[in-house]
């Protein structure tokens, strides 16, 4: 049997999303939520956050989504505090007033129904890669949403980083998205390239993406799934709103 | 063993010459003393020679290929005299692309590969001579991802700080986690659970059936191969749903802690196997057996950066790439922490090209599919943690990755982390990609880069 034979055996595997629905398993850490924002002891587990991703100000206590590289260490210290959410959908425009979503969809606009993606490892742990390989496995299949790679930033729409920015990557980094055509629309990939996670500070680095380049959606996680990437790069693109956020 | 500084290179020497292999080179500072230390393997035991190092050591590189990168990046990033090291373009120091484009004869050219490159890759760079089709020279230039990973640990308490060794390598994060976690156990004398062990060893045999996936999905990305690269990424990708629907995440992360397993993850990796793994094994077999059984596509890698036996003991590989060459090298055959010794069951080939690499993983998917129904069965009772008492103390524990043998070096002083080391497969292997090209094309680069199927995090750390 030839490999098409084979592969068309298989049966559909794709998911619907973003088009249609899909759901993470349960057990999936893909967001802390706190349930109790006022309760006591959010110190103690603040002080034991590996990426100071829990702050207690006013008396509430608050988990940056950017920064939380998903341990789901809170959620043991104080389970009656912090529990995991198998959110996935944890896109999120960039803090600037000149991203918003009519922006993104006029830049995305120029690109057609074909938008072509070069990425760029500014710094990763490689699990960052082998997700953003993965949305175009027959799970996921990204072509099926016009979503293609690109080897050169010549032919690029997008950019997408992963990985904190380490001293010797943020001039190749910046001569990329140089390279690349206007409009352009620039993607954080991974909580060490949206806040620079557990690296947030080091001598060794410059800091997350936006301390290079003017970023417009971060895509947190450690690594975030192939759902969340999907998510991210349709929120990208204009098509849907980021969660919580309403420009 | 601690060792005067006079006779440290020296007794390292004539343990080499002895039939030992050279493992690692590495720098501790103790109280602002700089310690030495050369980590040898002799008859199966890792043998640690340390001692102080006064103004400058013996370079070992010339006589022993593997002390070559270790004492590059010694005497690069750490500033380490070394007497009689052979000068080289830098390893760890990024030279500006001006400089390297100086050539002196118009028939050779310089190409600059990296760190940028096409398709979704880890940063490196390689820097090419080649006179058009054949390669005449190349030279690695590392380190463009160093983010301090080592430092990082340095005064962190030890719960947290397998997260930190879990970004050493993402994908690999399993390895590095229980690798790390056993050297601190060891550093203070802890035994953990049965059942924790069984845990980790499930992990890991998981964690290395969908790395080899991965590489082999990606030479046949490389051989156009479309419909077999995405069904073996399809198998891959079962793989990671089963992990995520067991542990909460795709890779496993978050699990392995010092002293055993965060919370009793044996019980849903059961569950979840029981329903899952028969099917996700049988996708990974038909998929990986209809690849190397098409010959159009291995027919592409025959030959292929061929490595001989002997150029694997002088420098040191170890995993696939040693095996594929014919060189025994299991960390799960010598030591029995996850697992039970396998009694010299260890998928060998023995032609050194790319197919051999490729089969020596084809066979060790199928073996660790059953080592993980095996810790599975076992199902050991009892707990699955034991809170670990702080001690001051330092430890090297090795761990067989998926890209092979990974070891961790922990000291513990005043109760919080003062040194960790790594010493990871790709980092160990990496220095044979360079001996492997000659006699090959340059459209055969991609190919043997994945069949190495290394990770360029964890190399510069």
């Amino acid at each position: 049997m030839s490999w098409i034979g084979y592969g068309l055996r298989g049966g559909i595997l794709t998911t619907k999303y973003p088009k249609g629905d899909d759901v993470m398993p349960l057990r999936y850490r893909g967001e802390v939520e706190v349930v109790r924002p006022s309760a006591q002891g959010g110190e103690a587990v603040a002080a034991s956050c590996l990426s100071n991703a829990i702050s207690r100000n006013d008396g509430l206590t608050r988990v940056d989504r950017l920064r939380c590289f998903q341990c789901g260490e809170c959620t043991r210290v104080a389970p009656e505090v912090f529990q995991v959410q198998p959110h996935f959908e944890l896109a999120m425009l960039a803090d600037t007033p000149d991203v918003t979503f009519n922006e993104l969809k006029k830049r995305a606009r120029a690109f057609g129904r074909s938008v072509h993606v070069r990425h760029v490892d500014a710094g990763s742990d490689g699990s960052e890669e082998q997700e953003l390989a993965a949305i175009f496995n027959p799970f996921y299949d990204a072509n099926r949403l016009g979503i293609f790679l690109t080897a050169t930033p010549r032919h690029a729409d997008v950019l997408i980083v992963t990985g904190v920015v380490t001293k010797a990557m943020a001039e190749p980094l910046q001569r990329t998205y140089d390279a690349m055509p206007d409009p352009k629309i620039v993607i954080a990939l991974g909580t060490s390239a949206c806040s620079g996670g557990i690296f947030r500070g080091q001598p060794n680095v410059v800091g997350p993406v936006n301390a290079v380049l003017p970023v417009d959606v971060l895509i947190p996680g450690t690594p975030p799934s192939p759902l969340t990437i999907l998510h991210g790069l349709w929120v990208a693109l204009g098509h849907i709103l980021a969660r919580g956020v309403d420009r | 063993m601690i060792i005067a500084p006079a006779s440290l290179q020296t007794a390292a020497e004539r343990r080499i010459e002895d039939g030992a292999r050279l493992v690692w080179i590495f720098a501790d500072c103790v109280e602002s003393q700089t310690v030495l230390h050369y980590v040898v393997e002799q008859d199966g035991q890792l043998l640690d020679l340390a001692g102080p190092l006064y103004d400058s050591a013996r370079a070992l590189s010339q006589r022993i290929p593997a002390a070559d990168w270790y004492e590059r990046e010694l005497a690069e990033r750490f500033g380490i005299k070394l007497d009689g090291l052979p000068k080289h373009r830098p390893l760890t120091k990024i030279v500006p692309a001006q400089q390297l484009l100086d050539v002196e004869s118009s028939e050779v050219s310089t190409v600059l590969y990296g760190p940028v490159r096409s398709g979704i890759v880890e940063s490196a760079r390689w820097i090419v001579e080649t006179g058009g089709e054949d390669f005449i020279d190349v030279y690695p230039s590392m380190f463009f991802k160093h983010r301090g990973l080592e430092e990082r640990f340095v005064g962190l308490p030890i719960e947290l700080a397998p997260f930190v060794a879990e970004h050493a390598s993402g994908a690999t994060a399993s390895s590095h986690a229980a690798a790390f976690a056993r050297a601190a156990e060891r550093a203070m004398g802890i035994e953990v659970p049965d059942r924790a062990r069984a845990t980790r060893a499930v992990l890991v045999e998981l964690e290395r059936i969908h790395q080899h996936l991965d590489s082999l999905a990606k030479l046949a990305e490389d051989g156009s191969l479309s419909v077999g690269s995405a069904q073996v990424f399809a198998a891959k990708e079962r793989i990671h749903r089963l992990l995520c629907d067991a542990t909460g995440n795709r890779f496993a992360r978050g699990v392995i802690c010092v002293g055993g397993t965060r919370g009793d993850v044996l019980e849903p990796l059961r569950e979840t196997c029981a329903r899952d793994l028969d099917l996700a094994e049988h996708h990974a077999r038909t998929a990986v057996d209809r690849l190397i059984r098409t010959q159009s596509f291995m027919d592409r890698l025959i030959g292929t950066g061929r490595l001989e036996a002997d150029l694997i003991t002088r420098y040191g590989a170890v995993g696939p790439v040693a095996r594929g060459s014919g060189v025994s090298s299991d960390v799960r055959t010598r030591d029995g922490f996850l697992y039970t010794p396998l009694a010299a069951e260890e998928a060998i080939e023995y032609n050194g090209d790319a197919v051999s690499r490729a089969l020596v993983r084809v066979a060790e998917i199928q073996r660790s599919f059953q080592l993980a129904r095996n810790a599975l069965d076992a199902n050991p009772t009892g707990p699955h943690f034991v809170r670990p008492s702080i001690t001051n103390g330092a430890a090297i524990a090795r761990v067989e990755s998926p890209q092979g043998e990974l070891l961790y070096f922990v000291r513990i002083a005043d109760g919080v982390l003062a040194r960790v080391a790594i010493r990871s497969a790709s980092y160990a292997n990496w220095p044979l990609f360079v001996p492997s090209l000659p006699g090959n094309i340059f459209t055969d680069f991609s190919f043997i880069e994945h069949s190495f199927g290394a990770v360029q995090a964890e190399v510069d750390r």
